[in-house]
């Protein structure tokens, strides 16, 4: 076993070594290819006037590889030559998150051949990215994604120009990453990044391509296009203008926490594309003059995609910019200076959730503690949704779903013994709370603390810290972690 | 959950989008109609308790599949929802 393993091993560094220099020849005859069709991409300007060629050389203002590369895409009459293929090449696309909306958006970018395509992302890859982070493969686990995507992008069309930020996007880099680039699409996963990605944008004049997506439904909307200056009132609406007040911090919830099909995040990103090359194409990187004199503002409208309905898209007409929008009006409130300087705070504006610490140490119990005393008579009640509970639990645990605890649908009844709890427990058996992490968990010991169902502190009420993951760092490593 | 469900006489399709799904456990249901569009927070407010700050004082509320206004500056409009229209509760998604 061990000789198979070590010279598989050797293998796996002869085939990285040899890939490494395949790519970098690649990347050198692109080099070449490059600053041999550089010249007469020199003074092609983005509403696309006619290319004429500097130089009698050559009369092509595309290599022979790309009119192969991209003919297909070039004899779509709405696309072209001068109006397309060359407006995608002399343009700079930015893709903030190189997650699963990232990963297909970044995939036809850069396969279309937009010249310069620059990826944000601070974290690495992790094996439950892969169903869904399509330029990720297993062998990339534990790489940058920002690095990782670059590389499969590479090797997809050498010719564009790829710069990866391997960082996260944040208020004091915000400027310095999009100023580089004509077009922005915002890939990322939570409302901080949302609205700070929106105010860069419109503080830069830079047109926005947003998408979204959870469990079987997505969202995509174009913003700030035309890319107007605050408070003209023909420019596209903000993420602020649509959505002006952040939802709840608590109410927020990840790909982690609720789930994603892979295939749905994919359809989002891929429209994302659609939209950051129709943008592109129609010279709409900059406003055109009619705009600009507010002669006409472009509708907005929002996609909504849902997966299991028999209507699976719907697109909602917006109204153009939001009077007294922070953002876009001509009151806003938003400077570059500001930015820089911190004051505002995109975190603290939208909120922090606030189950990091709802319970006191004495209402909590270590899973290594918990497992001493499963022989004893309590209750184990596990909060995580069904679907979560059904693919593991733990053996006489019963579940009753967070969400079942969040008013709405069911209302709460104080001072009731709720139905689920079984008859022949005693009265004053304790009940131990689980979760997943270990936040959902606190917040239900609390509700039932408060409801009465601890008599009074006859019967102790409490959750286990860091909920199965505990469980599995600390009682049963082959616990299934998902 | 029921998926889409036809307004009879006398009523309008309300759809529930991410977030206001989950609270409401319900993709569609079908309301009493005429309503006036100011009243429609508190009616589901009364059917949902909480779903106000919860959900949808940072939703996005469309009629017919028109953005109209609920809760802003020109939300004194007197817009009357109508037997058989369609308003779509829009919750901002902001995972990926």
């Amino acid at each position: 076993m061990e000789s198979a393993s070590a010279s598989a091993q050797a293998l796996r560094e002869q085939i990285a070594a040899t890939e490494a220099r395949l790519q970098k020849l690649k990347d050198e005859l692109a080099q070449v290819e490059a600053s041999d069709a550089a010249r007469y991409l020199n003074g092609l300007s983005l509403n696309g006037g006619p290319v004429t060629p500097q130089n009698g050389s050559a009369k092509w203002p595309l290599l022979n590889e790309e009119y192969q590369r991209y003919g297909r895409q070039m004899i779509v009459p709405s696309i072209g030559i001068q109006a397309g293929q060359l407006r995608l090449k002399s343009s700079s696309v930015l893709i903030i998150g190189a997650g699963g909306l990232g990963c297909p958006a970044a995939a036809y970018i850069a396969g279309a051949g937009v010249g310069t395509i620059g990826i944000v992302d601070g974290d690495t890859v992790e094996t439950s990215n892969l169903h869904r982070q399509i330029l990720h493969s297993t062998s990339k686990v534990g790489m940058r994604k920002a690095e990782s995507a670059i590389s499969y992008l590479k090797s997809l069309n050498p010719n564009p120009t790829y710069i990866a930020h391997t960082e996260h996007i944040s208020p004091q880099n915000a400027q310095e990453i999009v100023e580089r680039y004509d077009l922005v699409l915002d890939c990322t996963d939570n409302p901080a990044s949302r609205y700070l990605i929106s105010d860069v944008c419109v503080l830069l004049s830079k047109p926005l391509v947003s998408a979204s997506a959870l469990r079987t439904d997505g969202q995509l909307i174009v913003l700030n296009s035309p890319p107007l200056p605050p408070g003209n009132e023909a420019g596209g609406p903000c993420y602020r203008c649509v959505f002006p007040k952040p939802p709840p911090a608590e109410s927020v919830v990840s790909c982690g926490d609720g789930g994603i099909l892979g295939p749905v995040v994919g359809v989002m990103g891929v429209l994302q594309a659609v939209e950051a090359i129709k943008i592109i194409v129609e010279g709409k990187l900059a406003p055109s003059p009619e705009i600009q004199e507010g002669l006409k503002a472009t509708p907005t409208s929002m996609l909504l995609f849902s997966a299991l309905s028999p209507q699976p898209f719907r697109s909602v007409r917006l109204r153009s910019r939001r009077p007294g929008c922070f953002a876009c009006s001509k009151d806003s409130g938003l400077s570059l200076e500001g930015l820089q300087s911190g004051s505002l705070d995109y975190v603290l504006f939208c909120g922090l959730a606030s189950s990091a610490n709802v319970l006191t140490p004495e209402e909590r119990i270590e899973a290594a503690e918990y497992a001493k005393i499963r022989e004893r008579e309590h209750l184990l009640l596990d909060v995580r949704e069904k679907v979560q509970f059904d693919i593991c639990h733990l053996d006489g645990s019963i579940n009753i779903p967070f969400s079942a605890f969040q008013g709405g649908a069911k209302a709460e009844n104080d001072g009731k013994v709720p139905t689920w709890l079984p008859e022949s427990l005693p009265k004053e058996a304790p009940i131990y709370v689980v979760c997943r992490l270990g936040n959902d968990s606190q917040v239900v010991t609390r509700k039932l603390k408060e409801s009465g169902l601890d008599s009074g502190g006859k019967r102790w009420i409490g959750d286990i810290r860091g909920g199965l993951k505990a469980w599995k760092q600390q009682v049963d490593e082959n616990w299934p972690e998902y | 959950m029921s998926i889409s469900s036809k307004a009879s006489a006398g009523h309008f399709t309300i759809l529930y989008f991410a977030s206001a799904s989950s609270y409401t456990s319900k993709d569609s249901e079908i309301l009493q109609a005429p309503l006036p569009l100011s009243k429609l927070f508190e009616t589901l407010e009364e059917r949902y308790p909480g779903i106000k700050a919860k959900v949808l004082e940072s939703c996005l509320v469309t009629v017919n599949l028109e953005y109209v206004d609920v809760t802003g500056e020109s939300a004194g409009d007197q817009t009357i929802i109508q037997e058989g229209d369609e308003v779509a509760i829009i919750p901002p998604v902001s995972s990926g």
